[in-house]
């Protein structure tokens, strides 16, 4: 009997283990996809669904950081229990990480770095830092609000990640205007790059990513090919190969004559050819790099917005004619990649970086991965300025910035973090990031690093150029039900590379149908 | 006298109780001990069961009824049969069902029957290295099935991947596998078998249990091999064949893994890999609207539990068991 109870009383120690186990979730949390180990509190759980809150702990945390993990865990917990979001006397701005930049290791540090920097310099406010994983943030941040919790600023992010949100922001141009905020030193168009369709302003610059053409110089010389041009004409529209036999005006269909040159099968014929092979191509002329979803893809020849003032879609025209124009491209004369190609192992879904493609629109976070595998940045390259369509350059931006929510309690204070970190706290930021900052007194600093890691002299005045020629309104602008406007952008896109016998206007026209359903909906 | 200690041998009805059969004695104390540590043991699972199933399930048949949207603001309220209405008109449940149905038209026999033969060839007696063909056929299945896929899309791939180089090295102009509206199936068909190890290996277990001397009653009577394997085999695995069709029909309802890997849950070529859990999972995660996307989910219970009942119906009819149980 002595046996059976040890037994007996082993077994349910166990089994209590196992269920603690089992239903207290995790103490520590391995990284995601960026092998990050942030020391950060994820109060998600608690937020929505009361379910067990999940801490994440750095290997590398020193005594500093575990205190301030405990603060933070502390400073949640208040934050959660519904009740006055105050740490003692001073106001509790939480700072939610995750939807864009902010968690590799690095920037973990310098996010935390300037918090304590704020912290420390005054007493009225504290602001905590809140960094969940970028392929659980949305999911996260999406319970937060749900269950009435939403953190005060969310950021980095972009137009496109924070559009899920459209409508949940505060409008800062009232805070602006009664602060003072000096929003002239940015590019009138980075500003305005920011304004929704009602015409609030939900976002002030922070990082830019203007637009441009990236080529490939060693094709272009193989293919005895003027480089295209560097520099924007008075009206925005460039020449290319002044004084050569393929003078012309630097346009899209300039850019669709030099692909079908540059685009070579494997017997060496190019598409100009009428023996030129498409099923064996191994260089392309021209890719709309990562940059492909029907409105992104579309502003390239010309901005437009496809809600109509009644609340119906209205697919902008130029749009259309530019999905025309790229199905040709891929389908008749075979000078872009179609996804099969996209997908294959000569371009591995990366094509410009793969070499195997002259010309690509992308911005300039692309300069992320024009890089081998060990990270060094590809010296074949340079950029050139962005084509034009009917006279008028669409070069479309990309800004990353940080946006308080309008559920936040403290509105003043929120916006007065937000100020700290577009403002005191940027330079050090945008490194930890990489990212173009917005203001363009800042920007040295950046195109310097940029240069030592493509020491072929990339001309990057062309970056500078072209964020005048941003689009307005946006091609990211929030639209009704965003995600599932995206989605359909995204099955459309995926017809375009995948059907080579597919209508584009008949389509459009289905998709056009599709969105006014969409947008019906959502109201 | 007890049923236990009956005459054997004896023709009728057994014997009915004693009226005045005394009560069981009561568990003994090490009995009831024993009994509650058994329960201890269990209740991790039963535990796990509540937590894990019973309350997602019970909660997730209530978001069905409301419009629980994690980027709303605002409240979710109760919308009644809202979402079954939807669900019922909607065009994209009708698609994606149907291309689940198409699939499983043209794969469900081929996850049955490629099984099945090889697990017919491999016990045969006179195949040479029995052992080494098993384990070289049930290989793949331990193989991460993410990883086979992703190395399919790169074979396959028509410009570039060795099926079409192979091809055509010997003249033949390969197919767009994987773009192609008419290639499509067929392709996930052939990386479905990649797994076809567990199901093989189920019916290489229900082969060996055939009693041998049945083989030799039939051969006696002159049955040659197609025979026995259709009056003999075939049979007494039928319980076999019927967990391993059932197991394939469920499978073919949660089917995602693959299509979702090979296209990023695009639905390429135009909508034919959009099967169901496809669009669940886009109206769940993509779109966070919970509410609806609980009403698919309780739709593919429903749908599941349909199909695999009628399919224990229709069991009575050609599943045959060798002592008579059937359940």
């Amino acid at each position: 009997m002595t046996t059976i109870d040890r037994r007996a009383h082993v077994a349910v120690a166990l089994i209590l283990v196992l269920i603690a186990a089992a239903c207290g979730g995790g103490d520590t949390a391995e990284g995601g996809d960026t092998g990050s180990e942030a020391a950060t509190s994820d109060d998600a759980a608690d937020a929505a669904a009361g379910a067990a809150e999940e801490d994440t702990e750095s290997d590398e945390a020193n005594d500093e950081a575990m205190s301030e993990e405990i603060d933070d865990d502390e400073a949640t917990e208040d934050a959660t229990g519904g009740e006055d979001s105050s740490s003692g006397d001073r106001v509790e701005i939480r700072w939610f990480v995750g939807l864009g930049s902010g968690g590799q290791p690095e920037q973990i540090a310098a996010q935390e770095e300037v918090v304590a920097e704020f912290n420390d310099s005054q007493s009225e406010i504290e602001v905590v830092l809140e960094i969940v994983e970028n392929d659980v943030a949305y999911d996260t941040l999406s319970t937060q609000i749900a269950g009435g919790n939403a953190p005060d600023i969310v950021g980095p992010v972009g137009r496109d990640g924070s559009n899920s949100y459209a409508g949940l922001y505060l409008d800062l141009e009232p805070f602006v205007e009664e602060t003072g905020v000096d929003l002239t030193r940015f590019d009138e168009e980075t500003v305005e790059n920011f304004r929704e369709e009602d015409g609030t302003l939900p976002g002030l610059p922070f990082a830019s990513f203007p637009s441009f053409i990236y080529y490939n110089t060693e094709l272009f010389d193989e293919a005895g090919l003027p480089y295209p041009p560097q520099e924007y004409g008075e009206d925005g529209t460039a020449i290319y190969g002044e004084g050569t036999e393929f003078e012309g005006t630097w346009d899209w269909d300039k850019v669709a004559e030099l692909a079908a040159f540059l685009t070579v099968d494997a017997n060496g014929v190019d598409a100009t050819d009428d023996a030129f092979d498409r099923t064996q191509t191994v260089q392309w002329g021209f890719v709309h790099q990562w940059v492909s979803l029907m409105y992104a893809q579309g502003t390239a020849f010309g901005a437009g917005y496809p809600v109509a003032d009644d609340g119906s879609a209205d697919i902008p025209d130029q749009w259309v004619d530019e999905w025309q124009w790229y199905h040709d491209l891929v389908w008749d004369v075979g000078a872009a990649p179609s996804q099969e190609q996209f997908d294959s192992d000569l371009l591995s879904g990366n094509p410009f970086s793969s070499g195997n493609v002259a010309m690509a629109n992308s911005h300039l976070w692309y300069t992320c991965c024009v890089r081998d595998e060990d990270g060094n940045g590809l010296e074949f390259f340079d950029i050139a300025v962005f084509p034009s369509h009917q006279g008028t350059v669409t070069a479309k931006m990309h800004g990353d910035t940080f946006r308080i929510f309008e559920s936040t309690e403290h509105p003043d204070e929120a916006f007065e973090v937000l100020t700290y970190l577009l403002d005191d706290a940027a330079l050090p930021l945008l490194n930890a990031y990489g990212a173009a900052p917005a203001d363009p007194a800042l920007t040295e600093a950046f195109y310097a690093d940029l240069d030592e890691t493509f020491p072929q002299g990339v001309n990057w005045q062309v970056a500078r150029d072209s964020a005048q020629f941003s689009d307005v309104p946006s091609h990211e602008q929030a639209t009704p039900a965003w995600d599932e406007y995206k989605l359909a952008m995204a099955d459309f896109e995926s017809a375009q590379l995948s059907d080579p016998d597919l209508d584009i206007a008949a389509a459009a026209g289905e998709l056009e149908a599709e969105l006014d359903g969409i947008f019906a909906a959502a109201e | 006298m007890s049923v236990a200690s009956a005459p054997t041998g004896r023709v009728g009805p057994p014997p009915a109780l004693p009226e005045d059969e005394p009560d069981p004695p009561p568990p003994s104390r090490l009995h009831r001990r024993q009994g509650r540590i058994g329960l201890v043991f269990a209740s991790p699972w039963v535990i796990g069961f509540f937590v894990l199933y019973a309350l997602p399930m019970a909660a997730s048949l209530w978001f069905s009824f409301t419009d629980f949207n994690l980027t709303s603001a605002e409240p979710t309220s109760f919308v009644g049969l809202d979402n079954w209405r939807r669900l019922f008109g909607d065009p994209e449940v009708i698609n994606s069902a149907w291309v689940t149905v198409k699939f499983g038209v043209l794969s469900l026999p081929f996850t049955i029957l490629v099984p099945l033969g090889f697990a017919y060839l491999l016990t045969s007696k006179n195949l040479w290295g029995r052992s080494f063909f098993r384990t070289l056929f049930y290989l793949p299945s331990v193989i991460p099935f993410v990883a086979a896929v992703l190395v399919f899309n790169g074979m396959l791939n028509s410009q570039t991947g060795w099926a079409n180089r192979a091809l055509g090295a010997v003249g033949i102009p390969g197919p767009n596998w994987l773009n192609s509206e008419v290639w499509i199936y067929p392709t996930l068909t052939l990386i479905a078998l990649w797994g076809v190890g567990n199901a093989m290996i189920i019916f290489i277990a229900g082969m060996n249990s055939v009693p041998e001397d049945l083989y030799d009653a039939a051969a006696v009577d002159g049955a040659g091999s197609l025979a026995m394997f259709r009056h003999v085999t075939i049979p007494l695995i039928s319980p076999v064949l019927f967990y391993n069709i059932v197991v394939a029909l469920i499978g073919l309802f949660q089917y995602f893994l693959v299509p979702f890997v090979l296209k990023n849950g695009s639905g390429d070529p135009n909508g034919s890999t959009f099967f169901y859990s496809m669009y669940f999972y886009r109206t769940l995660f993509r779109l966070q609207n919970m509410g609806y996307a609980a009403t698919l989910a309780w739709m593919l219970f429903i749908a599941g539990v349909v199909v695999t009942g009628v399919l224990f119906w229709s069991a009575k009819y050609w599943v045959h068991y060798e002592f008579g149980e059937r359940s």
